[in-house]
Order: C-alpha cells, then sequence, then structure tokens
C-alpha cells in the first residue's frame, strides 16, 4: 500500500518545535507502522514444549497465524510452588526459542520415503504375490537383499505412500514374525517422558506383536548403577526448586548453566543467600565460573578425590565424633551396623565377604520366610544378635504377625523389641584380624597416573566370633568397620595401610589423592571438611549436583559411590536441601504406572518383552569380535583367575542364561515354533523348552550371534537418532548390522589372534544383518540416511502428549497448534496406521498364536530373591528351574489380526489383574470405568467391543493420566495403603489431602499442573517441602529396595566381590587399546598427539537435535567441532580452526580444532552428536566422509552390570543392566593435509545428506 | 503466462501423471512466444530427457537435488530468510497476496514454495507476474547457477524464468559464486554470512531519525533481506 492518497501535496502541517528546540513536532505519514503492528499479531497461542531428552520440560506459548507457526515464546504461567521460592519461570533456552522453523526448515521429512532400490524390488515383487510373500521373495534373495542393503547411507531415496510404506513394513513384520519369530523385531525409542504417548505407540504396536523394546537410560550411559546398587532406585533426584535449599552446592562433572539452563536460576540465586558453591570439573566450563571454589581433577580420577574426601569426613565427623547427627542418620538409615562375615583368604589374610543372613544362624534366627535375606546388626543396648525390620526378606512371602514388617523403624523383627543397632564391633571385639582390600590405584595406565602401593592393601579390622548354623564359628566385622579400614583410616588397631594424618601417603588420604588427581591436599581437606561441616549444622542440606562426566566411565560406579558414601556419611540424602541430584538424561516419567499399561499393552498381555540395549548392540553389531579389554585386567587381585574366565561376552551370555539378563532374541529358535512343538510332544512350553536347553538343542541367541536364526531382522527406530548419536561404536554398526560402506580400520580377533570368547561360537562374520530399519523423524537426521524407510512424524508443534521431567514437579502437555506438515503423521497415527495395515497383511500366514517369552528375574518383584547364591544350571551347580536359575519361560497368547483393534482399546486384563508397579499393586477397574466414559466404548465387533477407546494422542494421554496416582489423587490414596499393608505403616495421609483431584489434559493445556505425591517415587510434591528424592523412606520409614532395606555402602554379591567392588575405590580408567596400532603407521607429515576423547552435553544443541539448526550453528563454528589445549595444539602444530582429523582403529572423525585455554592437557572434548550431516569434510583415513564423535568409540560391558535374581541388583527395564560406557576411549590427534569435501559426490552426497 | 504454469509442473517431484502430460507440455512451450527460442529449446530438451528416463531414477535424481538441504530448496524464504523468525511474516504476508488475488492454498504446501508460487503467477497479468518474478530474481539466479554447477539440466527452468522476468544486474556475480563455493555455502562461509555490521548511531540518516528500513517491505514479499550474501567462497 503506497498510501499515496494519504500524502498530501498542497499542505503542511503546522510544525513545532518543544523542549527547548530539542523536540521537533512532523505530520509524516505512519502507515508503515502497521506492518510492524501486524507482524506481532497472531491467531492464537497454543501451549507445547519440546520433546527433547534435555529435562527442560519448559512450557512454551507456540504463536499461529494462518495457520503457520510463526514463533514461540516462554509461558509465564506455572503456578507459585512454596513461600520463600523463587518462581520456576520463564523456563527455556535458545535452543527451544529456535526450534520453531524446523516445521518448514529444508531439512524437514516431508514425504514417507524409501531407498528407490528398495521400492523397485518391492513393486517387481509385489507383482502377482501377497505382501508377506513379496517381503519374502526379497530377503530370502541374497543378491537382492545386498542390492538395498549395501546402499544404506548412500541416498537414492524417492518419495513413497503411507499406504506403499505400510503394507512393506507391515509384510516384513509378518514375515519375521512367521519365518523366525516375533522376537526378531527390535524397536528403539529413547526416555519417553518427553513424549510419553508418542513413545508409548511404537512400544504398544512393539508389545502386541511381541517385538523388543530396547532400553535407553543404560545405552545412553545415562543410567548410573551405583543408584540401583545403593538405593534399589533406578535414579530418583531433587527438582532444581530443591537446590534453593542447600546451603552448600557442589556442581560435580555437571555442567549447570550449560545443559540445564531453564533451572541454573536456582543455583544462582541461592547464591544471594549465602550458599557457597563448590565446583569439580577437570575443565574451566561453564559452571566453573560460578564457583566459590574450583577444583580440577585429571578427568576420570574423580573417585579418587571423593575418597580423600570420605576419608576426612569419616575422620573428623565419625571416629572423632563430631557429630551426633550423622551418627544417628547412618546407624539408622545405612548398612553401616550391619554385619560381614569375614572369611578366610590366602596368606593368613581374611577376606570380607557376604552379609551375615538370618540363614547363617541356628533355626534361621526365628525366620521361616526368606531367612536368606534377612540380615543382621548387634543391638547396643541387649548386646543382642538381632534380625531388624526391614530387609527385603520381609518385602515378600510373610505371612500373620510378620506381615508389614518391612520398614525402617529400629525394631526387632519378631519380638518388636526397640534396638538401636551397633555401629562398629570394635568396643565387644573378639580379635582384630587383617583382611585384604583390592587396591586398583597401582594399576598402569599409559596415560593415567599410578601410585606404588600393594595391589592387595592388608589393614587390621576388629571382629566379633560369631556361632553358625552348622556349629563352626564365624568372624563379623560391620560395613562400618570395613569401611573405615577401606578409606584406610587408622583405628589405633595396628598394622599397616591405615593413615593417621592427612599428610600420609596411604590410599585414599588427601596427600595419596594428589598423585592422581593433581588437586592439591589442602582443597581437598578444606571443601570436605566444608561440606560436612554445613551438613551436620543444617542436618543435611549439603548437596552434589553430577552428571555425565562422571558417569561416562568405563568404573563409573566408582566416580558415583565415592560421591554417594560422602553424602550419606553426611546424612544428606533424603533431606530438604541435601542429597545426590544426578540429572543425565529425562529418566523421570512421572504418571509411569499409568502409562506402562498403555505403553506395554499390559491391558491386553503380559509380560511385554524387555531388552537391555547396550548388551543388544554390543553383540548384534559384533562388537565383541573386536574386543580387546580382558576381563582378567578389571579382576579384583584377590580373586582366583581360574573361577574368572572368558570375555564380556562370555558373563553375557552366563548372566543371560542363569535369567539375569534379558536376551532378544531369546533362542536360536521361533518361539511360536516351540510352543508349537512342545504341544506335538504333549508337554508344557516350559518343560519342553527345560529339556531342549539341557541338551543343548536349543540355545540363547547371544551364544552364536553370527547364525542367520539370531539375526534381528526388523528395527524401528523413532524419536531418536541412534545412529547419528547414542550408538557407540558407529563403524561397527555400519559394517554389521547394516552391512553398508563403513570406516571401521581394526581387525577381529579372527584375523588378529587374541582371546576368544569360550561359550559363543565363533563363525565368519555376519554383515547386514538387518533386513529392514524404518525410523521415523522430522527432520532427515544421520539416523534416518541410513534407513530403508524414514516416516514423516509430527514435530512437537503438531501433535498432542504428555512431557514430564525430575527437573519440576509439573505435568506438561504437548499440543497440535497445527495439523502436520506435509504429508507427515503423529507417532500415534503412524503406528496406528501400521497395526492397521499389519491386521490385514497377516492373515493366512498368522492366527492366533502362542509365543513363548523369556522373562529374567525382576527387580521389585519376588523373582528378585531368585539367587541367594550363584548357581549355573549349564555347569551342573543346580537345576534348570525356570523363574529361579533361569529365565521364566511364559506363554503368551497373541490374535495377530487383532493388533489394530487391541491398539484402539483398553484390554481386560487392567479389570483382571489391577494395575501397579515397584512392587505394589491395586485395583483399577473404577478408572477403566471412568475411561469408558470419557473416551466412549468400541462398537465394532470383534475383542475390542465394549471396551473404552483409544482412537487419538489425547484419549492415549487421558487413560496414562487416569491409571496414574500422580494425577488422579483416588488412585494415589489406593496405591499408598496398597504400600501400607507391605510397612505396616500408614502412608496414605500423603495423598488424601488430594484424594479428589483428577488432572485431564484440557486442565494441562490450560496450565502445568503440579503431580500428586505417589510411592512410585520417594520424594513428596507438597506445600511444605520440594521434591527430594529419598524423602519418604527417611520421613515414612519406607525402606530402601536393597538386601538390608538400607542404603548400602556395602555390595555383596559374589561377582561384586570378585570384581573388587564390595566397596568404593579409586579404579583408574580401562586401556582400551585402540589407538598403539594406528600411532604413526598412516602418516600425512603432520605431528600426531595421542589425547583422551570427551564427549560432554553440548552448548548448542541437545544431543543431536539442533546441531543442523542453522540458527544453534551459527552460535558456534558450524559444523563438527573438537576442542583441545594449546598446549596439545603447539605440540601437533595445530592452530584454532584448523582442520583435524581425530581416528583410531574404531574409525575416524573429521573436524576443526578450537584451540582453549578452558581444556586441561591430555584431554579432547568433542560435544556429542554432532551430525555428520552438516559441514563434515572426507576423511583422510577412512577416504569416506567424516564420521561422528562414536566413529571413534565402542562399547564396553562390565561384569558387575549383569548381576541378576538379587534384590537391588536385579534385571529391570532402564533400571539395571550393562551401560555404554564411552570416556576411557583415546584418539590421535592431527592436522589434516588436504581438506576434501568429497564433491564429486555432489549428488549423492545430496541424498546421503552430506 | 501459461508458460509460467509449464515450469510449476516441471520443477515438481516427477510422477506418473505429469510423465503423461510432457507431450501437451512439449506443445505449451513450442508455443510459448515470451519466450527466446534457446530457452524454449532447452526446455524441450529437458522434457526429452525426462520422458526418456525410467520414473524411478528421475524420482531419486529429484529428491537428490531438492528434498534435501538448502542449497537448493524450493521454498524460497529458505534462501531470503533461513531460519530466521522473519520468514514466519514473510509467509504470512504471501498467503495474503494469493489470498487478495482470489486464490485459497488447496494443497499441503507452504506459500513460498517455487512450483507453487509459480502456478500462482501464472494465472496473473504478464506484468504482475514479470514484477513479482524479478523481487525473487536474485534466488532464483542462484539456484539457477547451483543446478548448472551440479551439472543438472533442471537450470534450464531458471535460465527461462530469467528470460521472462529479466535477469538481475548481478547475474554474473552470482553465478561466480555458485562456481566457487562448497557444498553448503550457508554453513561453510556461516561466519561471513551471518556477521553483522558494526552498528554506528552517529552515522548521517536521511531525516536525521533512526532507520526505518523495515518499511516497505511488507509490500514486496519476495524481496530479497538485506542478509549479506554469500560472496567469498571457502
Amino acid at each position: 500500500m503506497s498510501h499515496f492518497l494519504d500524502r498530501l501535496s498542497f499542505f503542511t502541517k503546522a510544525q513545532d518545535t518543544f523542549a527547548g528546540g530539542h523536540g521537533l513536532v512532523t505530520g509524516e505519514d505512519r502507515g508503515w507502522e502497521n506492518a510492524y503492528r501486524a507482524r506481532w499479531q497472531h491467531d492464537k497461542i497454543v501451549r507445547s514444549t519440546h520433546g527433547v531428552n534435555c529435562t527442560g520440560s519448559c512450557s512454551w506459548k507456540i504463536y499461529v497465524k494462518n495457520g503457520l507457526v510463526t514463533w514461540e515464546t516462554q509461558q509465564t504461567d506455572y503456578p507459585r510452588t512454596r513461600d520463600d521460592l523463587p518462581n520456576h519461570e520463564p523456563r527455556g533456552c535458545a535452543r527451544g526459542a529456535s526450534y520453531s522453523w524446523y516445521l518448514y526448515s529444508a531439512n524437514r521429512v516431508k514425504y514417507p520415503m524409501m531407498r528407490g532400490r528398495l521400492l523397485s524390488l518391492w513393486r517387481e515383487a509385489r507383482r502377482g504375490r501377497d505382501p508377506v510373500d513379496a517381503w519374502a521373495s526379497i530377503v530370502e534373495s541374497p543378491e537382492k537383499s545386498a542390492e538395498y542393503k549395501s546402499k544404506r547411507g548412500l541416498g537414492g531415496f524417492v518419495r513413497s505412500t503411507w499406504d506403499e510404506v505400510n503394507e512393506l513394513i507391515a509384510a516384513a513384520n509378518a514375515y519375521t514374525i512367521k519365518r523366525y519369530g516375533p522376537d526378531r523385531i527390535f524397536g528403539f525409542s529413547p526416555i519417553p517422558a518427553m513424549s510419553m504417548v508418542s513413545y508409548a505407540a511404537g512400544s504398544r504396536y512393539l508389545s502386541l506383536i511381541g517385538g523388543n523394546c530396547g532400553s535407553f537410560y543404560d545405552w545412553y550411559c545415562d543410567l548410573p548403577p551405583a543408584s540401583p546398587m545403593v538405593w534399589g532406585e533406578q535414579t530418583d533426584v531433587p527438582e532444581s526448586a530443591d537446590w534453593y535449599n542447600s546451603t552448600f552446592l557442589m556442581m560435580w562433572g555437571s555442567n549447570v548453566p550449560q545443559t540445564r539452563t531453564p533451572d541454573a536460576h536456582f543455583m544462582t540465586e541461592v547464591r544471594y543467600k549465602g550458599t557457597k558453591i563448590a565446583v569439580v570439573c577437570p575443565d574451566y566450563s561453564e559452571a566453573s565460573k560460578f564457583a566459590d571454589i574450583w577444583l580440577h581433577p585429571k578427568q576420570g580420577t574423580d573417585a579418587a578425590l571423593a575418597m580423600a574426601m570420605g576419608h576426612v569426613v569419616l575422620r573428623e565427623f565419625h571416629l572423632d565424633g563430631k557429630s551426633e547427627y550423622f551418627d544417628r542418620y547412618v546407624r539408622e538409615t545405612t548398612d553401616f551396623p550391619y554385619l560381614v562375615r569375614l572369611d578366610r583368604g590366602a596368606d593368613g589374610h581374611y577376606v570380607n565377604g557376604r552379609f551375615l543372613r538370618a540363614s547363617d544362624l541356628a533355626d534361621g534366627a526365628g525366620q521361616a520366610n526368606n531367612p536368606e535375606w534377612k540380615t543382621l546388626a548387634f543391638d547396643e543396648a541387649s548386646g543382642n544378635l538381632v534380625v531388624p525390620n526391614g530387609s527385603i526378606g520381609f518385602r515378600w512371602g510373610e505371612q500373620g504377625d510378620l506381615v508389614g514388617k518391612w520398614n525402617l523403624e529400629q525394631k526387632e523383627a519378631l519380638s518388636g523389641a526397640e534396638l538401636r543397632l551397633r555401629l562398629s564391633v570394635n568396643e565387644i571385639r573378639d580379635e582384630v584380624v587383617p583382611v585384604a582390600f583390592p587396591y586398583f590405584g597401582a594399576t598402569h595406565h599409559p596415560h593415567f597416573a599410578c601410585t606404588t602401593h600393594d595391589a592387595i592393601q592388608v589393614r587390621n579390622v576388629p571382629a566379633k566370633k560369631i556361632r553358625l548354623a552348622d556349629g563352626s564359628e564365624a568372624l563379623v566385622a560391620t560395613v562400618y568397620d570395613l569401611t573405615l579400614a577401606q578409606y584406610g583410616l587408622d583405628r589405633g588397631l595396628g598394622g599397616g595401610n591405615v593413615a593417621s594424618s592427612f599428610d600420609d601417603d596411604v590410599p585414599y588420604t588427601p596427600a595419596w589423592q594428589e598423585k592422581i588427581t593433581g588437586v592439591p591436599r589442602a582443597q581437598v581437606i578444606a571443601v570436605a571438611r566444608q561440606f560436612a561441616d554445613n551438613a551436620d549444622r543444617t542436618r543435611g542440606k549439603s548437596m552434589i549436583i553430577i552428571g555425565a562426566a562422571m558417569n561416562h566411565w568405563y568404573h563409573m560406579d566408582m566416580n558415583y559411590r565415592g560421591v554417594i558414601n560422602l553424602l550419606m556419611m553426611c546424612g544428606c540424602v533424603g533431606q530438604s536441601g541435601g542429597g545426590w541430584a544426578h540429572y543425565v538424561g529425562q529418566e523421570k516419567l512421572r504418571p509411569q504406572t499409568g502409562w506402562t499399561a498403555l505403553a506395554f499393552a499390559l491391558d491386553w498381555n503380559r509380560p511385554p518383552r524387555h531388552m537391555n540395549s547396550t548388551s543388544f548392540f554390543y553383540v548384534h553389531s559384533s562388537q565383541w569380535r573386536h574386543e580387546k579389554l580382558g576381563m582378567r585386567e578389571i579382576l579384583s587381585p584377590l580373586a582366583d583367575p581360574a573361577q574368572w574366565q572368558g570375555t564380556q561376552i562370555d558373563y553375557n551370555v552366563r548372566s543371560a542364561r542363569m535369567g539375569w539378563l534379558p536376551t532378544a532374541p531369546h533362542f536360536d529358535a521361533n518361539p511360536l515354533e516351540l510352543t508349537r512343538a512342545a504341544a506335538a510332544a504333549g508337554q508344557a512350553p516350559a518343560d519342553y523348552v527345560k529339556a531342549q536347553l539341557l541338551a543343548g538343542d536349543v540355545r540363547f541367541s547371544f551364544e552364536d550371534p553370527d547364525n542367520p536364526v539370531n539375526f534381528p531382522r526388523n528395527l524401528f527406530v523413532w524419536r531418536s537418532n541412534l545412529l547419528g548419536s547414542s550408538g557407540k561404536g558407529h563403524e561397527y554398526f555400519l559394517k554389521y548390522l547394516l552391512g553398508t560402506t563403513h570406516g571401521l580400520q581394526g581387525k577381529d580377533l579372527g584375523e588378529e589372534g587374541g582371546e576368544k570368547p569360550l561359550e559363543v561360537e565363533w563363525r565368519e562374520a555376519a554383515t547386514g544383518k538387518l533386513d529392514l530399519l524404518v525410523t521415523l523423524d522430522f527432520r532427515m537426521s544421520t539416523t534416518c540416511m541410513y534407513s530403508d524407510i524414514v516416516l514423516p512424524t509430527a514435530t512437537w508443534y503438531e501433535k498432542n502428549d504428555l512431557n514430564t521431567s525430575d527437573m519440576h514437579p509439573f505435568i506438561h502437555p504437548l499440543s497440535a497448534a497445527v495439523d502436520p506438515a506435509w504429508e507427515a503423521r503423529t507417532d500415534w497415527d503412524i503406528f496406528k496406521g501400521i497395526a492397521r495395515t499389519f491386521s490385514e497383511v497377516c492373515k493366512g500366514h498368522l492366527g492366533v498364536e502362542k509365543d513363548l517369552v523369556a522373562l529374567p528375574t525382576q527387580h521389585d518383584t519376588p523373582s528378585e530373591l531368585a539367587m541367594p547364591e550363584v548357581r549355573d544350571w549349564k555347569k551342573g551347580e543346580c537345576d534348570l528351574i525356570p523363574g529361579k536359575t533361569a529365565p521364566s519361560l511364559i506363554v503368551v497368547e497373541r490374535d495377530y489380526p487383532s493388533t489394530y483393534k487391541k491398539f484402539t482399546s483398553v484390554g481386560p486384563l487392567l479389570d483382571k489383574l489391577g494395575n501397579g508397579g515397584k512392587g505394589i499393586g491395586w485395583n483399577t477397574q473404577h478408572e477403566v470405568e471412568a475411561l469408558a466414559s470419557l473416551n466412549y466404548t468400541v462398537l465394532e465387533d470383534g475383542v475390542s467391543q465394549g471396551r473404552p477407546r483409544i482412537d487419538s494422542d489425547i484419549d492415549a494421554a487421558e487413560m496414562i493420566m487416569m491409571l496414574a496416582p500422580e494425577t488422579n489423587g483416588h488412585v494415589a490414596v489406593k496405591a499408598w495403603a496398597a504400600l501400607s499393608k507391605i510397612t505396616g505403616r500408614d502412608h496414605t495421609h500423603l495423598a488424601l489431602p488430594k484424594e479428589h483431584e483428577k488432572i485431564r489434559y484440557r486442565d494441562i493445556q490450560a496450565q502445568p499442573r503440579k503431580i500428586i505425591s505417589s510411592p512410585t517415587w520417594s520424594g513428596l510434591e507438597d506445600e511444605k517441602v520440594s521434591y527430594n528424592a529419598g524423602y519418604t523412606n527417611v520421613h515414612e520409614l519406607i525402606p530402601w529396595r536393597t538386601v538390608t532395606g538400607r542404603q548400602q555402602f556395602y555390595q555383596d554379591h559374589p561377582w561384586m566381590l570378585g570384581f573388587g567392588e564390595a566397596m568404593c575405590a579409586y579404579r583408574p580408567p580401562v586401556d582400551m587399546k585402540t589407538v598403539e596400532p594406528m600411532l604413526g603407521k598412516r602418516g600425512n607429515g603432520n605431528p600426531e598427539i595421542v589425547l583422551n576423547f570427551i564427549t560432554p552435553h553440548q552448548k548448542w544443541g541437545i544431543h543431536s537435535t539442533y546441531t543442523d539448526n542453522l540458527l544453534m550453528l551459527t552460535l558456534s563454528r558450524g559444523g563438527p567441532i573438537i576442542w583441545i589445549s594449546e598446549i596439545d595444539a603447539k605440540k601437533a602444530g595445530i592452530e584454532d580452526n584448523d582442520w583435524i582429523e581425530a581416528f583410531n582403529v574404531n574409525g575416524a572423525i573429521a573436524a576443526r580444532a578450537v584451540v582453549s585455554q578452558r581444556v586441561p592437557e591430555g584431554m579432547s572434548m568433542m560435544y556429542h552428536a554432532q551430525e555428520k550431516i552438516t559441514n563434515t569434510p572426507g576423511s583422510e583415513i577412512t577416504g569416506t566422509r567424516g564420521g561422528i564423535h562414536n566413529s571413534v568409540t565402542r562399547t564396553v560391558l562390565k561384569p558387575t552390570h549383569m548381576i541378576g535374581g538379587y534384590a537391588q541388583q536385579s534385571y529391570g527395564f532402564n533400571y539395571y543392566g550393562t551401560v555404554g560406557a564411552n570416556r576411557d576411549e583415546f584418539i590421535i590427534v592431527r592436522k589434516m593435509a588436504k581438506v576434501d569435501w568429497l564433491d564429486d559426490e555432489a549428488a549423492a552426497d545430496a541424498a546421503a545428506g552430506h | 503466462m501459461r508458460i509460467l504454469k509449464v515450469v510449476s509442473a516441471l520443477l515438481c517431484y516427477p510422477q506418473p501423471e505429469l510423465i503423461a502430460a510432457l507431450p501437451e507440455l512439449t506443445e505449451a512451450i513450442a508455443a510459448e512466444r515470451a519466450l527466446p527460442r534457446r530457452e524454449r529449446e532447452a526446455l524441450l530438451a529437458l522434457v526429452d530427457r525426462l520422458e526418456r528416463s525410467e520414473l524411478l531414477t528421475l524420482q531419486e535424481q529429484y529428491v537428490a537435488l531438492f528434498d534435501r538441504g538448502r542449497a537448493l530448496s524450493l521454498h524460497l524464504f529458505e534462501h531470503v530468510h533461513g531460519e530466521s523468525r522473519e520468514r514466519g511474516a514473510a509467509m504470512v504476508e504471501l498467503l495474503e497476496l494469493y489470498r487478495r488475488a482470489g486464490f485459497e492454498l488447496a494443497a499441503r504446501e507452504l506459500p513460498d514454495y517455487l512450483p507453487l508460487l509459480l502456478e500462482f503467477l501464472s494465472q496473473r497479468p504478464a506484468a504482475e507476474a514479470r514484477a513479482l518474478l524479478g523481487d525473487a530474481g536474485e534466488t532464483l539466479a542462484l539456484l539457477g547457477a547451483r543446478l548448472a554447477e551440479r551439472g543438472s539440466d533442471y537450470h534450464v527452468l531458471f535460465d527461462a524464468l530469467g528470460a521472462i522476468a529479466g535477469a538481475p544486474a548481478t547475474l554474473a556475480a552470482i553465478r561466480a559464486q555458485a562456481a566457487s563455493e562448497g557444498p553448503d555455502p550457508a554453513i561453510v562461509d556461516m561466519d561471513k554470512l551471518w556477521e553483522e555490521e558494526a552498528v554506528t548511531f552517529l552515522a548521517p540518516q536521511q531525516g536525521g531519525g533512526c532507520p526505518s528500513t523495515g518499511a516497505g517491505r511488507a509490500a514486496q514479499p519476495l524481496q530479497r533481506m538485506p542478509r549479506p550474501a554469500p560472496n567469498t567462497p571457502h
């Protein structure tokens, strides 16, 4: 609009001046201002959030104009929580604020895509063939399957249609189930809390057809196994608002301002209240600048620092009796007073063994039920050896008076007598004995300092004699006694290897750690003293915020237990403003028990198939074929190597057959065929399979991973960038799982020699194991590039979903501000569509089938008491008893043609079996009826007729919120009542004030809602306290879910003893041996240096999201970067922004160097998950495009993470299992001689996303 | 201008319907007088290649060129506004432009999708079409030059558009840029592209007040924003 007519041609308005001539009144046309006014107008604002694995869970306003999302701003309407707490808002960071243009960016996946080669094979095969037969004709032909598999990652995509891709996927699934078994179908999707309905869409489909859902928290190495070990809890942490209640905050390996941006304000605000901030971090990170004191130990040596701090605290506050509060806390809530047997070792020494159990004593100490799971202590007043309430034996199977003894009341279980447990047997000792402790700090490592102390440290420990059931005598000491000895404290008991001064060079003193960590002893002493002093005065308000930097090491358990021990010694866990704040991964799906029913189709059949992904990928991407870390390298020096033979995969195979960890696939036979064969043999399926296993006719798949019958055939990836982000051993994935071009440099054990597995068949390596890789995403990620089919999914502003976090107590919606753009669909609609097509396509091939599910022993079920001792049926040490010494073998009926009907309705098992989780259950008939009236019921004929509908994503969200105690007060009261029965204490008062509160989807769209306290979690969300983990254990006397029912300093499983981790110790990083074979052998004329490869969380992205967002890239360097120190840069002749190459036998990366004072010498940092699809040139080593950060890493497994059937050390999905550590890795770094953008491949590259 | 509809159709993802209609397109091109002979013949050669190739191959090539990455995105504002917030307002304005002319968007596409814009312009008076195409001239020329650099004959479509609206004055510079840039200049040259000019508060401004450069933008939705052109190759 020119506004011509508005303009005056013949007149002018009187001009005037004001303000003494400084102001001028003009009369010019102001129509142009409308452009600005209109620019900020909008049609509506919708509440949504970002479903990314960042724990932010921030509420955002999404502005919509003419059906287009135009921008977003932070919401500011969070409910106030408590007096004296700063507001939560505004929450949100630059990453979230730049999200909206993903919707319309060039990188958006707009149509269902399929690789052209596969599509033409499919169309040809489909002519005159039924879909399942068509798929068979492709994958059963080696030429045809090689033809499309070898093109993975090399572009060649074409658009397809939903009908076509759904039919192909359904046919592949049906074929795989029929030919190999449903357990050959695998789905990977992480962190359901970030968009739980979207997760549930895929997992519900997989659970209905019998596919595996892969775990993620452990695979991402976000799971700290120390948490299940110490507390029997996957992870529970304080909300960020509780930082504000703390009076001494440590940020230990957690870069709060960078990775917890919306929460960081609580940390900065509490400094104004006088709270001291200590930061422990090897580099000068963003967090370091908030520190009052910054300790910078050498990376990977944190356990040494933590142990030295523990040494100071034990000396001053415990031994010297400075804190009454600590004394009482450790007596009542930790295993310090519990008795451990001292067994005779070699050379006249003793070694610490198992907890003393009631079953060790005459008549089981009067305990008829589970005496082998009831631990003992001495009572101070009576001097008696007592069985206190609360050990795990009381949790299951009690009858009569002993029901309701699973609590932390300081009482003797049988008599109910009040107890004060004795911390040490020193005052009543019969003798002082030399006990041998393993010491790992002397282990040589090419890049980490070691000390010269003996690998076996003999220290004197007070001991008390007791008489066992068989009449013999045994020695016992308390965990407290052993801990003091392990920390090297001189108690005046004589003997060596203990320190009376902090300056003694004895393991675990502040002086000792200097050589390993480089931190001055005075700083260690000062921080430990202040930390403890603060905790003593405030009753536990010292807190440690901890993160991935600590958890991603092979020996992460030591880092973590070192810190946790410190917190327990100081009485911080379970106290407001105190405790362990591990924020790695958005692990807290608050309405969990409502969600599991939907997500794993527990309403239709149980149990679902769950798989621990770390073991799965380690085995199926054949990383075990290249294993160089021998298990004897990490064995305790006290263990007999003859008893501990084998490689990592051997331990995993043993673990699986003893029913500890799951396997996927289960066996080298189709589970549908196994039930058929059992029927033919006239046997019960479990008996039949047991006989087959014993005869060796059926074997676990992990015993023969290169046998084609054991391949995982179909893989679904959604809400994830498996190959661009979390896939440790990226190049192994490409070579073995996908069968395509890769950059793997190393040779396998067959070519190179080396320790081959004992329990696993060695064959020629199989490649291209996957028949079909389907990825759902809204952007063309690295994983999409390698997929056979890419499905366009709705963005976070185009779907309805739920989102929760551990950082705050609110439940958030994701809302569809606009419809999914182009051909995109929500995850819910996509899997619903696949389910519908599958139900048709499978007809004639699959009907009502009997599937055999092998279920490992499970935490929080009676089977967590399966194995008080380790017995291997294969070695003839015991009978094969499913559910006890082997996995349970359970028949699940699958009505394949009814898959869609089941998918879209709430099944009858909820009415019949109820709902629950974490060891408690309740009737939920009332909620199912309420859902029926809310969502209406199914009218069509079939299995779902009359059942409540779950048609839309909102229906699904309502199901979650109706069933979960956190969003339905009525259920919360039922859940607390159920727990009250087991603990014998009434907990319902925690939810009664909110009994009639029910949160619906539309409520949370109006405003974020605070959840209701539930026994699923160990913290409370009420008007008085901020959410803090362990709060209900300490204040409601609910036991931790461990052997003793207390927090455990001590781990007594034989494998923990064997690998020297009964107690916390410093263990140096392991030697991955990946650098030596390449160093100096592939020279390009530039000097080569060797650096530790650290992969912290991003500044300009969150995992792999945003690293392809131009706005975020602009803030950094626009492509892959690796940070190195100035000193190392000088050595290698590298200048800032030079192109460098990082490589080892695993593969190679091309990136630009950021040379910075921030980084200490010897270390490099590559923010993890920088996509190789943006700005990555070719590698001189591999000759192909430089890889992602995981191109130089691979997975290594730790046997102690495979333990099962042992109270807290029992399998649970994302709760226990092997974890994907990768920070012990080293790389060779050098300047690139020639930067080749591989332009010749331009056309292919455009398609391959480079 | 019917030829704009032809170019629009040829810029779409090749589908069986398009292949079936190729003879009709040939006829329309041959009859088009708004286009110089050289451009006409180039278009006919492209049509000929489409006719002779296997559809699946054409589709793979199309996806490789246009469905991935920014460099050859057919969404014009990708080049004009990138991922900036300006893009939302610009799309809304473009949508308004269509509506004012009596057209409603019926496809699941964004308003700045080039084949869509061309279809709209094909329904408008020639002068208006030329003017709007001229506004987008630099972006179109850059896309054409990049396609030529990649050896794709799709560039003839952009040559044709240039011939209709008149090539931008900076054509030679744009071609030189396309010839020397790396795989994705938006990223390789990011630092330079996004470097902001220093703000000088004391520089002489017309009328003495603050600059109000955005004032006319609303009326010219296809004008390039003042983001510096990527002119320094990697």
